[in-house]
């Protein structure tokens, strides 16, 4: 009987139907969108905040060992210390677990040397060096791993040219397409100004060079000082923090949880195991921003949904409430016949889970459509159907088309009853 | 043993803003007994019977039917005690409309135990609606109507049927069906009270109770009471009302 006149109810009024339904459909289309494009957002998030810099640091241990007089590190100039160049492509072998989390290396090799008779400080690096090792291919150096320096002019595609940070450019009144000679270690070499870089840090002081052509001049072929490494990593909790203040507290299964977590401190720990002899460290800042960013655009757009989805539950609510309102007299009667409230409560809640799930069936299908859309225009690229995204849609047009329908249903199941069957 | 089918002791009702529909009315209905409510629009006598059926709460006084005090009965208390012996017949009708006659039927019986569809169209047949089953009310005449509305009521074979007005909306023909409907509840047994301005309603049954600005301003036996009241005692005041009002 409950299902007959569910379906009879149903066919009635199709145009106020089909409009509770478009509410719940239009409604949790937007939702499902912005529940797609925080699923996403992480990952874009990070790829965009690559522009920061590198999240990780690594050096060779002699030098990360904390020597400091005055506050200042005195390491890395009292004790030069490199480790293997050979070792980086590693990063990307099919035996490294964070492999596909490794999104850029810029190894440096710091070294001075004399322009135009000026000391100046010498860095070299990678300028779009292929990594061949491992499953996925990477072209990787400065210019990936420092994608905020400005450069004016052109980056260096060749060995004999070379970036001048944009202090010495203007010191030594170099500027693109001018050959400078370096002297450094045991020999000199002219480089064509390539491009003059801004980067806002002490590279704006250096010259730099090719890697092999530094590693030349200062006698150390296929050594590197440090390494940059840009790698995707998961905004920091609890648990990291709580690795971070004392490793030796985490549990085994804590300790499990972390060391499988893209934390900047667990991809770190491993790069630093991966490499011989390397120490890797946090970039604490880049990540923290990072971190930051994330958590606050990702909050945003819970934000935003939840927004929509009250907004939403607003409309289904009017909706509802003024299809409640024109069958009060129904409620009346059966409740005069003999219905208790929670009889008809469950009648009329349950032709509202019929609307409510038809519509999230719907967004179902759209709502993950305009989030793919919304990544591509945010981002610039394409986004995956996430079929949590999918499956959670009926159940939140069931709870939308419930939460915005139950009080005008209560409000009416508690009516006077007389009062409406005699047309008040 | 219960002495009465519905017992009112010192029914108020002051609805928001101080109106009173009801003052004070006591009245008492045997078993098996039909009696007419009358009186002028705005006497109270809808809302005694809202009161009766418990779809409305007094503001004051004890209600007893069939020997229970519904005192401190809630909405849901009521529907209970509705669905297990009380018949409703409205003026309007109130079938629900995307339903069917049969199925309007079957509706109260689905409320009060399980709906048997050869039992709804039996109460149907004997309202003379046989082969009207599958019709929807919009296909249907309104006595036609009030003729389901009936079945409806009395499909759980209910001990009291409560009419509002149930010819109010009906042409004479059909009025007359009504009237004969309720002759054979009556001769049934059943407890009848019906609200009526129909004098011929009103003066077929035992006795009216007339209400003016909400007191009962006259309760008397009509000549069918009286004939009753030979064998079992007067239902109310002497005097039939109908002699002079049957065909005012």
């Amino acid at each position: 009987m409950l299902s007959r006149m569910l379906l009879d109810s149903l066919g009635r009024r199709l145009s106020r139907k089909a409009l509770s339904v478009l509410a719940v459909w239009i409604g949790l289309t937007l939702v499902l969108a912005l529940l797609s494009l925080s699923v996403d957002v992480g990952d874009k998030m990070n790829l965009e905040l690559r522009s920061f810099g590198a999240n990780i640091t690594v050096e060779p241990l002699a030098s990360a060992i904390p020597v400091q007089v005055g506050g200042h590190r005195l390491a890395p100039q009292t004790v030069p210390s490199y480790f293997d160049e050979a070792e980086l492509p590693k990063l990307k072998a099919i035996t490294f677990f964070w492999r596909n989390n490794i999104l850029g290396v810029a190894p440096r090799l710091r070294a001075s040397g004399l322009v135009k008779g000026q000391v100046v400080p010498l860095v070299g690096v990678w300028f779009d060096v292929p990594i061949t090792t491992g499953s996925e291919p990477l072209v990787t150096g400065a210019r990936q791993v420092y994608s905020h320096w400005s450069v004016q002019g052109a980056w260096p595609t060749r060995a004999d040219q070379c970036l001048v940070g944009s202090a010495v450019a203007r010191k030594l009144a170099l500027s693109p397409g001018d050959t400078l000679t370096l002297v450094a270690g045991r020999g000199e070499v002219a480089l064509s100004v390539a491009g003059v870089v801004t980067s806002g840090d002490g590279d704006d002081g250096a010259v730099i060079a090719p890697l092999s052509t530094v590693q030349g001049l200062v006698g150390a072929p296929g050594k590197v000082s440090s390494a940059d490494v840009s790698a995707l990593t998961t905004p920091e909790n609890k648990l990291a923090e709580k690795y971070r203040q004392d490793p030796r507290s985490l549990t085994p299964d804590e300790y499990d949880r972390w060391y499988c977590t893209p934390y900047p401190g667990a991809v770190a720990k491993q790069v630093q195991d991966l490499i011989p002899g390397s120490a890797a460290r946090v970039v604490r800042r880049v990540s923290e921003t990072q971190g930051m960013v994330f958590s606050r655009t990702k909050g945003l757009m819970a934000l935003l949904a939840a927004v929509t989805l009250v907004v939403c539950g607003l409309s289904v609510t009017g909706i509802l409430a003024a299809a409640v309102l024109e069958r009060r007299p129904e409620m009346a009667l059966l409740q005069a016949i003999g219905a208790r409230r929670a009889d008809v409560l469950v009648l009329f809640l349950a032709e509202m889970a019929i609307l409510g799930v038809a519509g999230g069936v719907l967004a179902a299908f759209t709502g993950p459509l305009l989030g793919r859309w919304l990544v591509s225009v945010v981002f610039g690229s394409t986004a995956d159907v996430h079929l949590a995204v999918v499956l959670i849609a009926p159940f939140l047009g069931l709870g939308l088309a419930w939460a915005g329908g139950f009080w005008p249903v209560w409000k009416a199941v508690n009516q006077d009853a007389a009062q409406v069957l005699h047309g008040g | 043993m219960t002495a009465h089918a519905i017992s009112v002791q010192g029914v108020s009702k002051i609805y928001p803003g101080g109106v009173h529909a009801l003052d004070g009315v006591s009245i008492d209905v045997r078993p098996g007994e039909w009696v007419a409510i009358m009186g002028p629009s705005g006497s109270g006598k809808t809302t005694l019977l809202s009161i009766l059926n418990g779809l409305d709460k007094p503001t004051s006084g004890r209600i007893q039917v069939l020997g229970t005090d519904t005192h401190g009965f809630g909405p849901d208390d009521w529907a209970v005690f509705r669905r297990e012996n009380i018949g409703l017949v409205f003026q309007q009708f109130h079938l629900i409309p995307y339903l069917t006659a049969v199925e309007n039927v079957m509706l109260a019986q689905y409320y009060h135990s399980m709906p048997v569809r050869e039992q709804a169209l039996a109460a149907l047949e004997r309202v003379q609606l046989a082969g009207r089953g599958h019709h929807l009310p919009s296909q249907l005449s309104g006595g036609e109507q009030q003729r389901v509305c009936i079945a409806r009521a009395l499909i759980n074979d209910p001990k009291i049927v409560l009419a509002d007005e149930p010819t109010g909306n009906l042409d004479e023909e059909n009025e007359a069906r009504v009237l004969e409907l309720f002759r054979a509840l009556h001769g049934e047994g059943k407890t009848l009270v019906v609200v009526t301005h129909d004098p011929e309603i009103g003066c077929a049954g035992e006795r009216i109770i007339s209400l003016s600005h909400g007191k009962v301003s006259k309760d008397s036996a009509t000549a069918a009471g009286a004939r009753l009241a030979t064998v079992g005692g007067p239902p109310g005041s002497s005097g039939d009302p109908c002699a002079t009002s049957a065909h005012a």
